[in-house]
């Protein structure tokens, strides 16, 4: 536990995408601090989930059609998830070349709180962290075309 | 006015606290890599208080649910009974823990939640012993039909009859089959009027609840529950809902607690607590994150559970306030709850001299620096106590009520 709440920030470089990290004390912030300045999607979800399991293969056609968007998965289950099941329905989702994070261990509201204090583990949640730091909140299922109209306009050039 | 006497009682255990860590030398050791049977082990521990004052235990250890009593206070407890069988999955979510009941001819009765297929549908199962814990019945399905069940709730009636209510899939499956919506699942409910030898067929109760929240029971009269739930109300809003039993078999209708306006096609995993006072009076505590209102709220009822007051938030809401348990007693009611303010979890408590009119303010009576089970406020004699099973200090058993 020790090693990787120590774990560099290089851990969340592209380089690594497809590998399932362990999400700890302090991923969140490195999370947060890889991606600054540039938009980044955090959707936090769960195999023991219904609505999280239907919208995670739209996350995944979204991936496809747009293989730069900056997606970011944390699997945040309310019951701990293994994560070769996490592994495996990310894959079947399409998202196995996303950036994929799981909560490690059973004290998550230590992680949660981290993320925000409020939080009390309801999933689906999706962050939207514009390249200007601004949050946008969306509490169950997310809409790909709104996802979609969000990546763009965040990539327009002329967008301060 | 009322804080010294939680002080005093929290003086007393303190002996208490000496005695669990001797007793539990192993709960330092994290959880999950606990191998061994004991209640250091436990991440779920569910108490009951038997009519000759024993406490028993129902507790959880990975894919295993364990009874054991103690007949002093919790410092020591008998040698762990296994009541699962080998091989199963047990529910583990947020809001899954066993049920366990003692009947007043000192049958013990459990309850629990397995996970019994890939898409992880659920089954309940019950069983009970009859030599005072040493043997348990073979774990027998709470209803005929499997479909998908979860959050047992169990209670005594006056005449000794059992009550248990569950989520339940059935009928979803049916209206999928077709082609039909369905949001959530239906409340199912079914009597047992042997001692738990068996229960009735399952009714619905109603359709279209939250699936993934724990239900809470409590009894307005003989063969009247009370039942209060996550709903589903138009076809996302998750907020909560009461209804009154007419009789043992008639379900009544359906009344909204509170309009906090949750509207979210998610799984909150976080259920609500009840409490019916002897004078009537209903009690409910509950979290929301709805756009009227965030947070962990309390409200109360005068005319059985038809309208409630005002929501009144409670504990501090940057600190994550949830996993409310009201219980009431000799007029007083005490609400306990946990926070969480980055590095410590605690307990809140708070009382109410006069069934839910005023408060005192709130106050931490246990903290931990790991993880924590829910905090549950349980009833012996004219006794509170709250139990709490934390993963670094272990079992916790402390007096609420110290009656001069």
């Amino acid at each position: 536990m020790a090693i990787l709440a120590a774990a560099p920030l290089i851990l969340v470089s592209a380089a690594n995408a497809g590998e399932l990290k362990s999400f700890v004390r302090g991923s969140w912030r490195s999370i947060v601090e890889a991606h600054a300045g540039r938009p980044v999607i955090i959707h936090f979800w769960g195999l023991t989930c219904g609505p999280c399991r239907v919208e995670l293969p739209a996350w995944g056609k979204l991936f496809a059609e747009k293989p730069d968007l900056p997606l970011v998965t944390v699997n945040a289950d309310m019951v701990q998830d293994a994560p070769e099941d996490a592994q495996e329905f990310l894959s079947k989702s399409g998202l196995s070349n996303a950036e994929n994070w799981i909560f490690d261990g059973s004290f998550v509201e230590r992680l949660r709180y981290e993320i925000d204090p409020k939080w009390q583990g309801e999933i689906p949640v999706t962050l939207l962290i514009g390249r200007d730091g601004v949050k946008r909140r969306i509490e169950g299922s997310a809409s790909m075309p709104e996802i979609s109209t969000w990546f763009d306009e965040e990539h327009k050039p002329t967008k301060k | 006015m009322l804080w010294p006497v939680f002080i005093a009682a929290l003086a007393v255990f303190a002996a208490s606290d000496a005695a669990l860590a001797e007793m539990s030398h192993e709960h330092h050791q994290a959880r999950e890599t606990c191998a061994g049977l004991s209640l250091a082990c436990a991440g779920t521990v569910s108490p009951a208080f038997a009519p000759d004052g024993a406490l028993w235990i129902a507790a959880r250890v990975n894919n295993q649910i364990f009874v054991a009593k103690s007949v002093d206070h919790g410092r020591s407890f008998t040698q762990p009974v296994v009541i699962t069988p080998n091989s199963v999955t047990l529910d583990r979510g947020a809001d899954a823990r066993p049920k366990i009941l003692i009947d007043r001819g000192g049958r013990v009765i459990v309850a629990y939640a397995t996970v019994r297929d890939e898409k992880r549908n659920g089954q309940l199962f019950y069983t009970r012993s009859t030599d005072g814990g040493k043997t348990f019945a073979p774990p027998q399905s709470i209803t005929a039909d499997i479909e998908s069940q979860r959050f047992i709730a169990m209670a005594i009636d006056s005449d000794g009859s059992i009550f248990s209510a569950w989520i339940d899939k059935r009928n979803r499956a049916i209206a999928r089959e077709k082609g039909e919506n369905y949001a959530g699942a239906g409340l199912a409910f079914a009597w047992s009027r042997d001692h738990a030898v068996s229960f009735s067929d399952a009714s619905i109760a109603h359709e279209g609840t939250c699936e993934c929240c724990r239900i809470a029971v409590a009894f307005a009269g003989r063969g009247c529950p009370v039942l209060l739930f996550r709903n589903i109300f138009d076809t996302s809003v998750r907020d909560h809902a009461i209804m009154t039993f007419e009789r043992p078999d008639k379900p009544g209708s359906v009344n909204r607690v509170s309009d906090d306006d949750w509207a979210i096609d998610a799984c909150p995993h976080h259920g609500p607590s009840l409490a019916v006072a002897r004078d009537g009076t209903y009690h409910a505590a509950w979290f929301t994150a709805g756009r009227i209102r965030k947070g962990l709220f309390y409200a109360r009822s005068i005319n059985g559970g038809r309208s409630f007051s005002e929501p009144v938030a409670i504990g501090d809401p940057d600190h994550a306030p949830g996993r409310p348990d009201l219980l009431g007693i000799d007029g007083k009611l005490y609400l306990a709850w946990k926070e969480f303010d980055g590095d410590h979890t605690s307990v809140m408590t708070m009382v109410s001299p006069d069934n839910g009119k005023h408060w005192s303010s709130a106050k931490a009576i246990a903290t931990t620096t790991e993880d924590s089970d829910h905090p549950i406020l349980e009833r012996q004699g004219r006794h509170i106590f709250l139990s709490w099973q934390t993963q670094k200090e272990g079992y916790r058993l402390l007096n609420l009520k110290n009656p001069s």
